[in-house]
């Protein structure tokens, strides 16, 4: 190795070979007629834009990430509030908060899914208070979204505990101390003291946590099928699985890779030499 | 007073975040007709192994959990043969590091579907596509691991006291046994950590897995079909199949996830 940055230049290969290469012709599948194979065309764009379906997808995708950051954030927060306090038997608790992240994705859908079913577990809970069965995923039904939301967010919660948990372990004590010593009460101590300090971490929290919400796939496939709850890449999904069109499918991605892009210019911007 | 309340509120939902695990035992372990009995019972009655056989007999379980695990370990080599000598590059480039960093946070934020479908298109003419082993799929998630693998090896490449490897240097080792008794069994723990999340963002990885290996399928996929064809007691079994591995190298890791490497790696 006469220069040390030979060194980077398979992964550089890999790269152009596994994500340049199939951007680029993702690109060239979304602006390429399907009938006649003419190129540039914007064809796939107006087979989606005639798709009632797309937009469904369309409009949960822009209304999930909002709702699912919003629940784990103030989900975590409050989880490593109460785990970060002196409570016996913590370190169990702690390990018991993991367990929907630790499970495998499609493991914890599966389950949720038969939690959620016609004759599952959560309608069995409910006809003990003589509720009858509801079909909380049926498509249609209002219930299958809300379900996605929560299931989501109840999935990705222990993401937001962890990072918040070791940011809350960081914080100096000494300032906490003294707003108690002021006579700050809990609430107080917690809106002037904690939060403020936690806001950097919070911020990084809900910029990631944003871009895999933009990017949900599994949850709302898993639940509800295709039709059930669709999202772009359900949609996208669906078109090259079930319709066979590479075309559609290759447009609904680079739409979603687009909004994911311009949702990440934060993240992207930060990185920049500054 | 307060302190009851807090620990009862602490332990309610401890145990609401434990059900999924109990559940899924439970469904994998009893006859599927406990799993669709109605009321849906809590408790497992009768214990048997028979959702195990009756997956086997309908799909090819054995051979899924095989592609499964082949297609993880062979992600990590990939992942590492690739980052590793990358990290080692960087470490002496600040250029080149910003560069693959910001090329990294890009391959972190794009969606697995809008690059599963031109792989797939792609793969099927250069024989990749529901490759039986799982080739294609490994070059997919390699992609996925590479942000993962190499922030962490980096981490533990950069943690290697610069003053030790120069004192090999001056005792008149050469570049490459530095780096093969000094740098690199220094930096061991870390890229093992590595190693581990590799392999569990593989097995776990469902996107890439439905769309590239249509009837090779790797273990995910076959559990996502026995689900939506409504038998929870088959896609259970699945699932305490995937639960073995998951469990153990969530466990391993668990302090240094606490430590931050999930988050750091994340940024």
């Amino acid at each position: 190795m006469t220069r040390p940055g030979l060194a980077a230049l398979p992964l550089a290969a890999w790269l152009l070979v596994f994500l340049a290469w199939p951007a680029v012709y993702a690109v060239r599948l979304a602006f390429t007629d399907p009938a006649g194979g003419a190129f540039p065309s914007l064809e796939p764009f107006r087979a989606l834009a005639g798709d009632p379906l797309f937009w469904r997808a369309f409009a949960n995708n822009a209304l999930l990430p909002p709702l699912v950051v919003a629940l784990e954030v103030v989900g975590g927060l409050a989880l490593a509030l109460l785990l970060a306090g002196r409570l016996p038997a913590r370190r169990w608790l702690r390990t018991a908060v993991l367990v929907p992240f630790a499970l495998p994705e499609v493991v914890f859908l599966a389950i949720a899914r038969h939690l959620l079913a016609p004759r599952g577990y959560l309608n069995g809970v409910l006809a003990g208070f003589g509720v009858e069965p509801t079909p909380w995923l049926a498509p249609g039904h209002a219930t299958a979204f809300a379900a996605v939301v929560l299931v989501d967010a109840w999935h990705t919660t222990p993401i937001v505990f962890l990072m918040l948990l070791s940011a809350l372990a960081a914080l100096p004590r000494e300032v906490e101390q003294a707003a108690r010593l002021d006579g700050a009460g809990d609430v107080r101590r917690f809106a002037y003291v904690t939060l403020p300090l936690l806001a950097p971490t919070l911020a990084a929290a809900i910029l990631l946590r944003g871009l895999d919400a933009l990017r949900i796939f599994a949850t709302p496939l898993v639940l509800t099928g295709v039709e059930g709850v669709p999202v772009l890449s359900s949609y996208a999904y669906h078109q090259w699985s079930d319709q066979g069109s590479d075309g559609a499918a290759a447009a609904a991605g680079v739409v979603l890779a687009v909004l994911c892009v311009l949702a990440a210019i934060p993240l992207l911007a930060r990185r920049s030499p500054a | 007073m307060r302190r009851v309340f807090l620990l009862g509120a602490a332990v309610a939902v401890a145990l609401f975040d434990v059900m999924p695990l109990f559940l899924v035992l439970k469904q994998a372990f009893t006859p599927e007709r406990e799993s669709l009995a109605w009321p849906p019972a809590w408790l497992p009655g009768r214990v048997t192994l028979a959702n195990f056989r009756s997956a086997a007999a309908v799909v090819d379980l054995l051979p899924a959990l095989g592609r499964s695990a082949g297609v993880a370990a062979f992600t990590v080599v990939v992942t590492l043969a690739l980052a590793v000598p990358a990290a080692l590059a960087t470490r002496r480039s600040a250029r080149a590091d910003r560069a693959l960093d910001g090329v990294l946070v890009l391959v972190r934020v794009l969606p697995s579907i809008a690059l599963a479908v031109p792989l797939a298109v792609l793969f099927v003419h250069a024989g990749l596509y529901n490759h039986p082993a799982g080739l294609g799929l490994v070059a997919a998630h390699a992609l996925v691991t590479l942000p993962l693998g190499y922030l962490v090896a980096r981490g533990g490449i950069r943690a290697v006291p610069r003053d030790v490897e120069d004192a090999a240097r001056l005792d008149g080792a050469s570049a490459a046994r530095v780096l093969r008794h000094v740098t690199l069994p220094l930096a061991r723990p870390a890229l093992g950590a590595a190693a581990l999340l590799v392999f569990l963002v593989s097995w776990d990885e469902f996107a890439y897995a439905l769309l590239l290996q249509v009837t090779n399928r790797p273990l995910p996929p076959l559990l996502y079909y026995f689900t939506a064809f409504g038998h929870p007691g088959l896609a259970s079994a699945v699932a305490a199949l995937m639960l073995v591995p998951a469990l153990v190298i969530v466990l391993v890791l668990e302090p240094s996830l606490r430590g931050g490497v999930l988050s750091g790696s994340a940024r």
